[in-house]
């Protein structure tokens, strides 16, 4: 049955927005090839999460399901999505560019025999050989490259934010349970355990508040984080993050920084106070849909690339700032 | 302890940090051209860097392995002055621009004709495009173990353990050898290279094995080069800044948090 | 009866002093002995060269000791009355021993002129070593120490000096010899003592003596003593090596292997603390002091060379910070003030260079920065075609030769071309320059590193070829005349680059010249109060500290007023020795260049005014950090010199 499949992926327990994202982009695909559009849910008891994206549209989902399924095992998912493709044979498999994804998609194409391509910014079908044309940057984004690949199913990894997610809909999408055939022997990697750790995972931030070498002292920061509590209330996920000046200064840990050297996000709100916009943290954040800039230097660069921008010292501005918000 | 037998794998890029007014696109060729030189692709070196601890702490024997069209030892002795111990050239124009299956394809030939290994370690992606393929195909080819996104490498008892980084924090794991693992920078920088080394490695002769498609490959066919349908370049940084007025902070800060709410 | 001295006066055993004598100087030898095995075995090549004027600056350093007096008077006073007591006794003592063994001559008056000398001589060794006790247990001067070794060592000769008093003072009780009062200080304490007392105390307190001061001549090796040999050792090796240019071309050669002035340097080293007084990091609270870096170097040094390891009994020597070496600015304030020219950014620099080599303990950044310096001919994250972004819309002439003599070359430098607070600095030259009517060019994009910073870190091979390079790219351009942006390009260019064609000034040069011919007028009254901060590579590296005070203070209604460290003690901003392009590695409790806005803030400035870019670029964040953007300004030289032209 050829069809637009896609892999379903939670955070924290719950559905992962990026497969909404995912369903977005694979229903604009199935509706050019004038197919279905299918999730499928691996674990070992996938029955909650396929009910949570049983109103999203979806042709099928199919519950893969099997004890050895359990948390996470490259050696198994790919062996469980190997099994399922040669029993579906999808036209069309979309990843995203996650954990999972980056894991498993390059192996399971290879044992599929065709070739993937990652981090997709952009998919469109090619009218003429109903290939998928796959956009994607490269060179730490200063080119954007669209190229093909033949083989099917047409495979490939999605970026985040790349498609608007889907909003819910009416109708239920039919869930099909369907059991791998797998055994213990796929396992060549043994887990010994797992240790959570405390990591400022900036790419998951809405919204990104950021202090840089403007900012003239430590306490200051405080002023900072109280900015993004008043703004999680309404704004999302809202982190605090800074540029390699504030990081050398051993004011913040070194997963806080925004930059070349640092981590590169895209989050829907930048406020970048006392950051002068030097290039190499240009380069962290440039891609974020708006961007602020709190700054006394009219000159500074940050000012070139900002959508808004605060002519104004922080140390009067954030706290009048917050004191609005909090209104 | 057994001695290791060590295979790396590096590429060969232009500096992927070099100065963004240093690359252009040419839209025609369907190119990009990077005003900087060559090096090898930094996970590629911390890569290296991984198993040159291992041979430290072991003995054991380091092969370098690289492909590309044309692959410049000049860039590559680095590996031997940083303490490897060969390098094995894989050149030929039918090697660039390859899909990431067929890189893999390629290194597995090379790797079959080298012979014996415990490890295979490589960067966890090329610092020009990015993939993250070519390690985990070339373990599915080689049919061994594959562990990636190393944040340390170790091999104890004839297994190797790693610690990979997950969203969560990090995940111990092991497996038998021979296996492949894809490195992360948290593995160590590549030790400095003093250009006195490099230099003195650079005068001595050295024989560094070539192979191209005849020795490698039964049927150049195989191989699929990437199909570039267009190249362009990104869109401007440039924004047009619509700076908030005010009398005094507050009133700004007012005008701000509008600006916030009507953003959403 | 003839005043002469009575030789073991009432003493049995004899035989028992002369062996214990002999052990005391064979111990003594046998120690000296170790040192010389250690220093040869510890250098590969060594070659001394014997000059007179070698000797002269050795003699006069060793016996007037003015390096001991300079910034601390009492710690002069103090040492020389150490010095020449223990000279004074010195030499009566052989005096004495020609006397009994060759040729009696200190018979009658030439003995009383020889026991009040020695009277004299023990009082001044007595108050030397009081004052010096004073100062380390009851002054508490920071920078000594106060280990085993450093009290028990004065406090021994306490117990020579005073024993022999008591010795003399039992002597004249017994004796009771008609001249007795010459001996005024032993007269004196002779009071103390009965005639009992004084008969069964007599022969004790002799060998008491005698075993305390053969026994001081035998440890002199084996603790910080040692000084009184290696200090003038290492006094005659500085001398000959600074005039020696084999001597330099040696150790250009070496690389990291230490070289013999060096060797002895670290035995001599007595750990005064004035090297850890002055050095900015240790002010600044950083893991590093050049005193423990010394120390730790020499222990190193004979833990390897030595079969028997360390001479030193008492050391307990502090471990130094993995990162060490990293940490110096490389300022020289320490051979600022060394009594014997220690150089500790000497040490550094060569144990830098061996980290390089090795390669695993070079911190990231750096790593990373000597990456880019060669790939794209400069530490900065910036393209070689932006080199000459800053000369944009100025009309700044490429540089041209061919004409009427050499055109000037402004070499701009890596930092004073891409920072953008620095190219005010480039801006502000060029456009005087041109006011001037200077015939000048930049080289534009072609502009070359002059390699400072691989220098300064140990990365001699890259410094190497880009010496060359430069030296090839300067002779293709004819270029005679440089003048630079940056003292530390300055200093490479004049100090460091072996067999230029071309003469060199920094920039402060030029513009003396410029006003002292009339081409610049600084007519512009400025009327503030401004203070000038002296960069290390301007001032204590090539002495130019008078010619921009001078600059300044041409100008009409400025106020000139110096910091509390300035000219050859000025605080090191802490860019130096390629510490601006190291990460958060390397810290400690404050920040040099923070210590260093507060004093000029101190001195109620309203303009701070520096000479280098990598200062300027230092103070200014320092300002911004510190929140006192308000109070203060920072200008370099050059802006400040357009302002007044206006």
């Amino acid at each position: 049955m050829s069809e637009v499949l896609l892999l379903v992926e939670t955070k924290e327990g719950l559905l992962d927005k990026k497969t909404l994202e995912l369903i977005r982009g694979g229903s604009e695909l199935a509706k050019d090839l004038g197919v279905g559009v299918s999730a499928i849910a691996v674990g070992s008891e996938t029955g909650a999460l396929a009910e949570s994206i049983a109103s999203y549209g979806l042709k099928k989902i199919y519950r893969l399901e099997h004890p050895l399924l359990k948390g996470f095992m490259p050696d198994v998912w790919v062996g469980a999505l190997e099994w399922l493709c040669k029993q579906i044979v999808p036209k069309v498999f979309l990843f995203s560019h996650s954990f999972i994804g980056k894991e498993v998609a390059p192996r399971l194409a290879f044992r599929l025999n065709t070739d993937l391509t990652t981090d997709c910014i952009g998919l469109k079908v090619d009218p003429q050989d109903g290939l998928l044309i796959r956009t994607k940057p490269i060179y730490g984004g200063n080119a954007i490259a669209a190229l093909k690949c033949a083989g099917l199913p047409q495979i490939v990894t999605v970026r985040k934010n790349a498609f608007e997610p889907v909003e819910p809909v009416q109708g239920r999408s039919d869930i099909i349970q369907m059991v791998p055939d797998l055994n213990e022997a796929m396992i060549k990697v043994q887990s010994l355990k797992t240790v959570p750790e405390q990591i400022v995972e900036l790419d998951k931030a809405n919204v990104v508040i950021a202090g840089g070498r403007g900012i003239s002292e430590k306490e200051d920061l405080e002023m900072l984080k109280a900015l993004a509590k008043a703004m999680s209330k309404s704004y999302g996920n809202v982190m605090l993050g800074c540029s390699r000046p504030v990081v050398d200064k051993c004011w913040l840990s070194s997963d806080h920084q925004v930059g070349l050297t640092g981590s590169m996000i895209a989050p829907d709100t930048y406020i970048a106070v006392g950051i002068s916009g030097a290039i190499q943290h240009l380069v962290g954040m440039i891609r974020s849909k708006k961007i602020i800039a709190i700054n006394t230097d009219p000159g500074c660069n940050m000012f070139k690339v900002a959508d808004y921008g605060v002519l104004e010292d922080y140390k009067a501005f954030i706290p009048a700032l917050v004191k609005k918000l909090e209104e | 302890m057994q001695e290791m037998n060590i295979i790396v794998c590096a590429k060969q890029i232009p500096d992927p940090e070099a100065p963004f007014s240093n690359v252009s696109v040419n839209v025609e060729k369907k190119e990009v051209l990077v005003d900087a030189p060559d090096v090898i692709s930094p996970y590629d070196e911390n890569a290296l860097e991984a198993a040159i601890r291992i041979k430290e702490e072991m003995g054991g024997k380091i092969t370098v392995l690289s492909m590309g069209r044309k692959v410049a030892d000049t860039v590559l002795r680095k590996t031997i002055a940083a303490g490897a111990d060969s390098l094995i050239l894989l050149e030929d124009p039918a090697f660039e621009r390859l899909e990431s299956r067929s890189t893999a394809y390629v290194l597995a030939c090379a790797i079959k004709k080298i012979g014996a290994y415990d490890l295979i370690l490589t960067g966890r992606q090329a610092g020009d495009w990015d993939s993250g393929q070519v390690g985990l195909i070339l373990a599915e080819i080689l049919g061994i173990p594959c562990i990636s996104l190393a944040r340390s490498v170790k091999i104890k008892d004839g297994k190797v353990l790693v610690e990979k980084t997950i969203p969560v924090g990090y995940e111990a794991v092991q497996a038998g050898l021979p296996a492949l693992v894809t490195v992360s920078n948290e593995v160590g920088e590549l030790r400095y290279v003093a250009r006195t080394k490099m230099l003195g490695l650079l005068k001595r002769p050295m024989t560094i094995p070539k192979w191209g498609t005849k020795d490698l490959i039964d049927n150049v066919e195989k191989l699929s080069k990437l199909q570039l349908v267009e190249m362009a370049t990104p869109p401007d940084m440039r924004r047009a800044c619509l700076f908030i007025e005010g009398s005094t902070p507050q009133e700004k800060a007012g005008k701000l948090a509008a600006v916030f709410k009507e953003l959403g | 009866m003839t005043p002469e001295r009575a030789f073991f006066w009432k003493i049995e055993g004899v035989w028992l002093f002369y062996t214990v004598a002999f052990l005391a100087v064979a111990l003594f030898l046998i120690g000296v002995g170790a040192y010389l095995y250690v220093w040869l075995k510890s250098t590969p090549k060594h070659k001394i060269t014997f000059s007179r004027q070698a000797l002269k600056q050795t003699l006069l350093d060793t016996f007037l000791g003015l390096r001991v007096f300079k910034g601390d008077l009492s710690a002069g006073i103090m040492h020389s009355s150490l010095f020449w007591g223990f000279v004074i006794l010195f030499i009566g003592t052989c005096l004495l021993m020609i006397h009994e063994y060759l040729y009696s001559f200190l018979k009658g008056k030439s003995h009383l002129l020889f026991e009040v000398s020695m009277e004299i001589g023990g009082l001044i060794l007595l108050a030397g070593i009081i004052w010096a006790l004073i100062r380390r247990y009851i002054q508490r001067v920071a920078r000594l120490e106060r280990r085993l070794e450093d009290g028990l060592v004065p406090f021994w000769l306490l117990t020579v000096v005073l024993s022999g008093f008591a010795l003399e003072a039992l002597r004249l009780v017994l004796q009771k010899p008609a001249w007795g009062h010459w001996s005024f200080a032993g007269a004196w304490a002779a009071g103390l003592f009965t005639d009992s007392l004084a008969a069964s105390a007599y022969p004790y307190l002799w060998w008491g003596h005698a075993l305390l001061s053969l026994g001081f001549i035998a440890v002199i090796p084996f603790t910080k003593l040692f000084h009184m040999v290696g200090g003038p050792a290492a006094l005659f090796l500085h001398h000959s090596e600074n005039g020696s240019k084999e001597a330099a071309l040696l150790s250009e050669e070496q690389n990291d292997a230490w070289n013999m002035g060096e060797v002895v340097f670290f035995d001599a080293c007595m750990r005064c603390g004035r090297c850890a007084q002055a050095c900015p990091s240790t002010g600044a609270g950083e893991p590093f002091t050049p005193r423990d870096f010394i120390q730790a170097t020499r222990k190193a040094l004979w833990q390897k060379h030595s079969p028997k390891g360390d001479i030193r009994l008492l050391t307990h020597d502090r471990e130094i910070d993995r990162l060490a070496a990293w940490y110096c600015t490389t300022c020289a304030a320490c051979l600022e003030v060394c009594p014997i020219y220690g150089a500790a950014f000497k040490f550094t620099a060569k144990k830098r260079t061996a980290l390089i080599i090795e390669g695993k303990e070079v911190p990231d950044l750096l790593n990373q920065t000597l990456e880019r310096l060669f790939n794209y001919e400069n530490p900065w994250v910036s393209s070689k075609r932006e080199r000459a972004a800053w000369a944009k819309g100025l009309d700044v002439p490429a540089l041209s030769p061919g004409g009427e003599g050499a055109p000037l070359c402004y070499f701009v430098g890596c930092t004073t071309s891409f920072d953008a607070r620095a190219q005010g600095i480039a801006k502000s030259f060029s456009a005087i320059l041109k006011r001037s009517g200077v015939r000048f060019g930049i080289l534009g994009e072609k502009e070359p590193c002059c390699g400072d910073l691989p220098r300064v870190v140990g990365e001699t091979g890259l410094f190497q070829e880009k010496m060359e390079n430069c030296g090839i790219l300067f002779e293709k351009n004819h270029i005679e005349e440089v003048v630079t942006s940056s003292p530390h390009c300055f200093h490479t260019f004049l100090n460091e680059y072996a067999g230029k064609a071309f003469r060199v000034r920094h920039y402060v040069s030029v513009l003396k010249e410029l006003i002292a011919d009339g081409r610049l007028q600084l007519k512009m009254p400025m009327k503030f109060f401004v203070t000038y901060h002296d960069p290390c590579y301007l001032g204590r590296h090539n002495r130019i500290f008078d010619e921009p005070r001078e600059i300044i203070r041409a100008i009409p209604d400025i106020q000139l007023v110096e910091m509390a460290h300035h000219g050859s003690d000025s605080l090191c901003c802490g860019a130096g020795g390629g510490r601006m392009w190291q990460g958060n590695e390397l810290h400690g409790e404050a920040r040099m260049s923070e210590i260093r806005i507060r004093e000029a803030h101190a001195t109620g400035a309203e303009i701070l005014i520096t000479a280098c870019p990598l200062c300027l670029i230092m103070l200014e964040d320092a300002l911004k950090t510190l929140g006192l953007e308000k109070k203060l300004r920072i200008m370099d030289l050059n802006e400040l010199v357009l302002e007044a032209l206006e």
